[in-house]
């Protein structure tokens, strides 16, 4: 009888896969940001606070951390930066991470059926 | 800007002990069933491993990693795109085998190595001069 595999992520970006993905996402709050922006892109940093339990300053550093992994971009408008997603990352890994997992489910489908 | 490590992960319940689920991980014919229609191997570390589809697709790597019975890793490539390292994990329960497949592209992939030699040091296998 085949055994049934163990439980692995959901393709696509959900959250979990977010996360194990990539070393930036590992941290919650910034995956509250990443889909924070995916729903209010050009948000402020003050703005993103204000769903927080944490101050603009530690927002502040969470989005700066997110610019240098790429995920995230600013720009100067009035008297705050706003922020947006760099959606080409995100595509393009995504794409990558379906592609392979697939690749990878088939596979391992061929070598339970094998042994 | 920065490029981003891309990794992906599966694990999979095999009912048979490690040492059958190794020798089909390293053995070209078992690896021509499951891995890519054909499959040509060198199982140690410098070794050579080359995959081709029936489509003419070629990859082509380095082994980076026999551990026997336990870990194998090699970095492969298709032709023009960028190398991914993948790692295949053994652990051994009861008279099955959990395999534990990671493939790993980006800036990481090069991160990765070191931590096989670290893994190794601290098991005493590995010796500084």
């Amino acid at each position: 009888m085949a055994s049934p595999g163990l439980p692995t992520p959901p393709p696509g970006l959900g959250d979990a896969r977010v996360g194990a993905v990539f070393g930036a996402l590992a941290d919650p709050t910034r995956r509250h940001l990443i889909e924070a922006l995916a729903h209010e892109p050009g948000a402020t940093a003050t703005g993103l606070a204000a769903e927080l339990p944490i101050s603009r300053q530690a927002v502040a550093k969470h989005l700066q951390l997110l610019g240098r992994a790429g995920l995230v971009r600013s720009r100067r408008s009035g008297r705050e930066a706003r922020f947006e997603l760099e959606a080409g990352a995100l595509t393009e890994a995504a794409a990558w991470i379906g592609a392979v997992g697939a690749e990878w489910d088939d596979r391992l489908g061929r070598l339970q059926r094998l042994l | 800007m920065t490029k981003l490590p891309h990794t992906v992960s599966r694990s999979v319940l095999l009912d048979a002990p490690a040492e059958r689920v190794w020798e089909a991980v390293t053995d070209e014919s078992a690896l021509a069933e499951w891995l890519a229609p054909e499959v040509e191997l060198e199982p140690h570390e410098g070794g050579e491993i080359v995959c081709r589809y029936e489509d003419g697709e070629e990859r082509r790597g380095q082994v980076e990693l026999v551990e026997e019975a336990e870990r194998l890793a090699f970095q492969w490539r298709r032709q023009g795109a960028e190398p991914s390292r993948v790692e295949l994990v053994l652990d051994s329960v009861a008279e099955r085998t959990i395999l534990t497949v990671t493939e790993t592209a980006g800036p990481s992939a090069c991160v990765a190595p070191r931590l096989g030699a670290l893994r190794a040091l601290l098991r005493g296998r590995l010796v500084l001069a």
